[in-house]
């Protein structure tokens, strides 16, 4: 079953993803992928995540396919104009590449390029324009194509945003762009991401829920203080405190299957993204913890 | 205005290390109020050079400098001390001091400035960019706050995922573009305008350089392109 067909089977979706290193070396990449596949619905490959030079998403897609996993090609718009972004969507459709996150893209300023060229010539909405114009044979000058693209297309929203309104209104904008599935940056509070999916549930979208592992208190505080869009509440920092240093990660692990069992049982949203930033041997752990395994 | 800066002046120094005698150039407009161009930054520069045993034969200040003929008719009296140059620098921005070498065909012209931005004045010698002359202006789209220029990334239709209460991901000491402007088109009852309309990728076409432009006679400007307007499905 593909991404798409799993979504919208109704079954309670897992998607995680991997992340291209710096250099050509691949095999711990391949490794993961080993890990995951036939465990996750999708993997999504990240596009030069923070803006640090990496293997391009689009290669690394390709050798998610080759080890029978499917992947979900992440774009942002920091780094291709858009004849760049336009020609690489019709290569990654060429390649069999079937889904697409369209992102605008962390600033080059946090990356190990600082003195690169930001382009932006387009961004997320905008961009998720241009798949839904190439799916339908059409490039964004409004030329015709011989042969359109079969992309099923991805955008990202913050729930935890300060302040949330406007980042509602681009939720919006991206749904009528052409967004037909959600993944969310990282969410802890439950509570408050119900309010969200009440909002999110009036359009015909699928929402994964985000969620980053926390392995300690002192990394829940770092991402509180440094990752914008994302709050883990207090009470689970306490949590991982009590659990002390050689046990925050079980813990960690446990909040997460937790979560994973809530949103499901409560039919919350459609899924979770996983995001193990280093620790993909958890992905498994967690999903069996949680009785998706 | 243009906003200028000076340059390192031992940079300065450096780059007209060959030459003996000068002519300093500076501007009554921009240059002026950022400090970099004035009668006062004249003298400044004109005892440094001396101090290093150079020549200054003359030093003025144009009434502005990045128009061409008028700076040229204003330069004539001077006749007898340009005579005696065989440098001059200019103490505005970039567009002034190419009038400059438009004007001085046969002489060294080196810019003191660095040529930063087109700012707004906020304060005394304070400066912000607001408008980075894309060409097609969307203003009329965006409550009057420009996000070409004041959203780092450029974004026509809503914050990224990198605001954090209410500042930009690149910096906290940037307000988020898009806030303001959502701010912006609530307090002035437009709000339903920014929900409910999507900008179409902006026509870079209108910003290809070189520009040019002749005002004279000219009708306004036909149909605008479909770049940075309301997408209509
Ligand atoms: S939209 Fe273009 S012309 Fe208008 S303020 Fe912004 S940069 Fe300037
Ligand atoms: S935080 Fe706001 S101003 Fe900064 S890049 Fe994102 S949208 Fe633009």
């Amino acid at each position: 079953m593909s991404f798409q067909e799993a979504l919208n089977s109704g079954k309670f979706i897992v998607t995680a993803e991997v992340g291209p290193p710096k250099g050509t070396d691949i095999e711990t990449l391949r490794h993961d992928i080993e890990l995951l596949k036939g465990k996750v619905d999708a993997l999504n490959v990240t596009d030069n995540q923070s803006a640090v030079m990496r293997i391009c998403s689009l290669a690394i897609c390709k050798i998610v396919m080759e080890h029978g996993a499917e992947p979900i090609l992440q774009m942002t718009c920091r780094d291709r104009n858009r004849i760049g972004l336009q020609s690489d969507l019709l290569g990654a459709d060429v390649l069999g590449i079937r889904n697409v996150l369209c992102m605008t893209g962390d600033h080059v300023l946090a990356g190990d390029h600082k003195g690169a060229k930001p382009v932006y010539d387009l961004e997320s909405v905008q961009l998720l324009g241009a798949v839904d114009s190439l799916n339908n044979g059409k490039d964004m000058s409004g030329n015709d194509l011989r042969g359109g693209t079969h992309f099923f297309q991805g955008a990202v929203v913050t729930p935890e945003a300060n302040p949330l309104a406007p980042q509602l209104a681009k939720f919006e904008k991206k749904i009528r762009a052409g967004a037909r599935f959600f993944q969310t940056q990282a969410i802890y509070d439950i509570e408050k991401f119900k309010d969200f999916m009440e909002f999110a549930r009036k359009f015909p979208v699928k929402v994964l829920a985000g969620f980053v592992i926390l392995k300690s208190a002192g990394m829940a505080n770092f991402l509180n203080k440094n990752v914008p869009g994302i709050r883990v509440p207090e009470d689970l920092i306490e949590e991982l405190k009590a659990a002390g240093k050689e046990k925050a990660l079980e813990t960690g692990m446990d909040i997460a299957a937790r979560h994973i069992r809530r949103l499901r049982d409560e039919k919350i949203c459609d899924g979770i993204h996983i995001m193990a930033i280093g620790m993909e041997d958890k992905v498994p752990v967690i999903m069996q913890k949680a009785g998706l395994l | 205005m243009i906003i200028t800066r000076k340059k390192d002046r031992k940079e300065l120094l450096e780059n007209v290390r060959r030459y003996k005698s000068f002519f300093l150039l500076g501007c009554s407009e921009c240059a002026t109020l950022c400090g970099t161009g004035g009668q006062e930054q004249l003298d400044e520069l004109k005892g440094l050079l001396e101090s290093e045993g150079r020549a200054v034969a003359g030093a003025f200040v144009a009434k502005t400098g990045c128009q061409v003929l008028g700076t040229k008719v204003e330069l004539k009296r001077f006749k007898e001390e340009l005579g005696k140059t065989d440098c001059v620098i200019v103490l505005s921005c970039g567009a002034g001091t190419q009038s400059a070498v438009e004007i001085f065909e046969d002489k060294a012209v080196y810019p003191s400035n660095d040529s930063m931005f087109l700012g707004n004045m906020t304060r005394l010698q304070m400066f912000d960019e607001r408008c980075s002359l894309c060409g097609e202006c969307i203003l009329d789209k965006t409550g009057g706050i420009c996000p070409v220029t004041a959203c780092p990334k450029g974004i026509l239709n809503g914050p990224c995922g990198g605001t954090k209460d209410g500042h930009c991901e690149v910096s906290a000491e940037i307000p988020c573009a898009w806030v303001r402007i959502y701010e912006r088109m609530e307090k002035i009852g437009r709000l339903e305008d920014f929900k409910a309309g999507t900008l179409a990728a902006k026509n870079w076409s209108a910003s290809v350089k070189p520009r040019k432009l002749t005002a004279r006679g000219v009708p306004e400007k036909p149909q605008a392109s479909r770049g940075g307007r309301e997408e209509k499905k």
